[in-house]
């Protein structure tokens, strides 16, 4: 079973890049790694929640608008993509997480999922986007729906334009079967449901490789529900 | 001739939850061991009531709900062969009688109290799956709509399939964290089956025996939490009255009044034990606090000869640890009965009074009921009537509101029927 774990923070009070708690931070994160071995499949972290950019379908039209898809305190940071045999198991990994200390994380079921492709060399000028799916849940968020299958066809579709800058991504079950775990004085908290309701992930999220001129133009393209929107960031390249 | 239709239904609430524990170990499976159940139900209905109810018949629905598993197993192609295997391999090495197992029914219980699902669904998932309920049965003692209560069921359901919560007693050292959820799960169970919310019963027995049955499950494991030994310690103390709570006409009989000669002693020496072992511990966290004075509480009344021979300074003291440990306004209206008996009704009028304008407790029939008869110990029976209406208007549990009755009648004026 693969899930997608994703790090919510207070971005105003997590350490600026660079300095010598950036780097404590990022020591955390690198003992969660070896600590969790194979059972980490993917994970990035992202540039600030400043950064980002969303595609607003309002029925008819698309718009891209500067932004995140809805403003709040606490934003994605980074994410992580755990493979485990069950829930108990994956919350067992994520309370080792740093983060759950001050933030929470939200854990998602995947149901399907994207590998990225091995050794195919990046592009010059080409760098990592998320693109995160938001917007009202209908039918076509149930796996095993006739909805979902149709919605499987339009992210073929998607898949077809988007080729190679398709490097990785997945599908999420409905935000019913979501967990938020968060950890405070030691006492680990379990709460069912996402993080916040507000910018909460319906359908999935992918990982674009593209220029920052042209990432939205593939962002556009991506299939949401009427209403919909994908909010799009860029990864923070660690290496 | 008993109807055999009424008899499938008795031994479904009976049995159901024990075979679906049994059935959801074999297969690990919670959906297909329910369907399993359902279909082995269904099988009997139509059986029964020619070739008669067999002998055992909780081990007739859990072979052949057992079969019925086994047969779905086999038809499916998409399960690897592999798995297939070892799982038919488990069945067919399972005899063909089975008994319950009371690990099997901690499996499915901390599989419905699991922390990643919301309070209200661990309670309807656990009446449905461990108690054996049917919805309609569930959405009347939780005071919710059928549909409304299908769909959390529902829900739940498919989050424990889709996220994977595993079907299991979680390992020692999970146990302090996941343990709570289980308790607070059993107690409320009692107390829904102890003095029901609604409807013509003020007592459901089963829920009453399930509570008990599991809290002895739970307060079994190791390690041990002090917290399942003081809810179990309270929940016998307090099952050792139920038979004296309602007379032969099935109303109402106030602890004042019961025959403390027909509490069950056995179950109030076994309560003293536990409570007893779960005071022992050297630290206990607020949880466990809290059930110990509860169950301390219900110790002292066990402990009084008479109704007049209660140690209400005891009692009082107990509760004001209580209240200090939770914010509720229903601990504050027990406290206050127990300071109307300690220090007289003069000293407990003013803390009525001031819940009385608590929203979270202004509309309970216990706090009016209460306040009425601290008025009326006061004399003021013009207050204490208006006050008992009051509790009758609030009231939805037939032979409570059967006990304002009364009371509105011996003191006499006239009493609207509402």
């Amino acid at each position: 079973m693969r899930y997608l774990v994703l790090l919510y923070d207070n971005e105003a009070a997590a350490p600026e890049y660079g300095t010598p708690e950036w780097d404590a931070d990022l020591a955390g994160y690198a003992a969660f790694d070896e600590l969790a071995g194979d059972a980490v499949v993917g994970g990035e972290a992202l540039h600030g929640s400043a950064t980002a950019r969303t595609v607003r379908h309002d029925g008819t039209s698309v718009r891209v608008t500067d932004g995140p898809f809805a403003e709040t305190t606490e934003v994605l940071g980074g994410f992580y993509v755990l493979e485990a045999p069950t829930l108990d198991d994956v919350i067992e990994l994520a309370r080792r997480i740093p983060v759950v200390t001050q933030g929470a994380i939200e854990i998602r079921p995947l149901a399907q999922w994207i590998d990225p492709p091995t050794d195919s060399p990046a592009p010059e000028g080409t760098t990592r986007y998320l693109a995160t799916m938001h917007g009202p849940e209908t039918a076509a968020d149930t796996p095993n729906s006739a909805e979902w299958d149709a919605a499987i066809d339009a992210h073929q579709a998607f898949g077809e334009i988007a080729g190679d800058a398709i490097v990785g991504g997945g599908a999420v079950h409905p935000t019913s079967t979501a967990t938020t775990i968060r950890m405070r004085d030691g006492e680990l908290i379990v709460t069912d449901g996402p993080f916040c309701e507000a910018t909460q992930i319906v359908g999935g999220f992918y990982l674009l490789r593209s220029t920052d001129d042209s990432v939205m133009e593939l962002a556009s393209a991506i299939p949401v529900n009427d209403g919909g929107a994908v909010e799009v960031r860029p990864v923070l390249e660690l290496d | 001739m008993v109807d055999p239709l009424v008899d499938v239904e008795g031994v479904f609430r009976a049995e159901s939850g024990r075979a679906l524990a049994t059935i959801a170990r074999l297969v690990g499976d919670l959906d297909l061991a329910e369907d399993a159940v359902q279909e082995a139900f269904a099988t009997a209905l139509s059986h029964w009531p020619t070739s008669g109810v067999p002998d055992n018949p909780g081990a007739w629905i859990t072979t052949t709900a057992r079969n019925k598993a086994l047969d779905v197993i086999r038809r499916e192609s998409t399960r690897p062969k592999r798995e297939l295997r070892s799982v038919r391999e488990s069945l067919d090495d399972t005899p063909p009688i089975l008994h319950p197992v009371a690990d099997d029914q901690l499996r499915v219980m901390f599989t419905c109290c699991h922390p990643a699902l919301t309070e209200e669904s661990r309670v309807a998932l656990t009446l449905r799956l461990v108690c054996g309920l049917q919805v309609h049965e569930i959405a009347r003692l939780l005071l919710h709509g059928e549909e409304a209560v299908a769909k959390r069921i529902g829900r739940a359901k498919a989050k424990i399939r889709q996220a994977h919560i595993p079907l299991r007693v979680p390992p020692p050292e999970l146990l302090a964290e996941r343990t709570p959820g289980v308790l607070e799960c059993i107690y409320l169970t009692f107390t829904e089956g102890y003095a029901a919310t609604a409807g013509e019963q003020l007592i459901r027995h089963q829920l009453c025996d399930d509570a008990v049955r599991l809290a002895r499950l739970v307060a079994a494991l190791e390690p041990v939490d002090p917290a399942a030994e003081a809810l179990l310690a309270l929940l016998l103390l307090q099952d050792s009255r139920r038979v004296t709570r309602l007379d032969d006409h099935g109303e109402v009989v106030l602890l004042a009044d019961q025959d403390r000669s027909r509490w069950d002693h056995d179950l109030i020496a076994e309560g003293m034990t536990w409570l007893d072992r779960a005071g022992r511990h050297p630290t206990i966290n607020a949880g466990a606090a809290a059930y110990l004075l509860q169950a301390a509480i219900a110790a002292a009344h066990a402990r009084a000869a008479s109704w007049e021979a209660t140690d209400w300074p005891t009692i009082v003291a107990n509760y004001d640890q209580l209240a200090e440990l939770t914010a509720s306004p229903v601990v504050q209206v027990n406290r206050a009965v127990a300071v109307s008996f300690a220090d007289g009704p003069g000293a407990a009028l003013p803390l009525l009074d001031a819940l009385v304008a608590d929203d979270r407790v202004a509309d309970s029939h216990t706090l009016h009921a209460v306040r009425a008869d601290v008025l009326h110990r006061l004399g003021r029976i013009d207050d204490a009537r208006h006050a008992y209406l009051a509790a009758l208007a609030t009231a939805t549990n037939e032979p409570t509101r059967q006990v304002f009755r009364r009371k509105l009648a011996r003191l006499g004026g006239t009493v609207r029927p509402t």
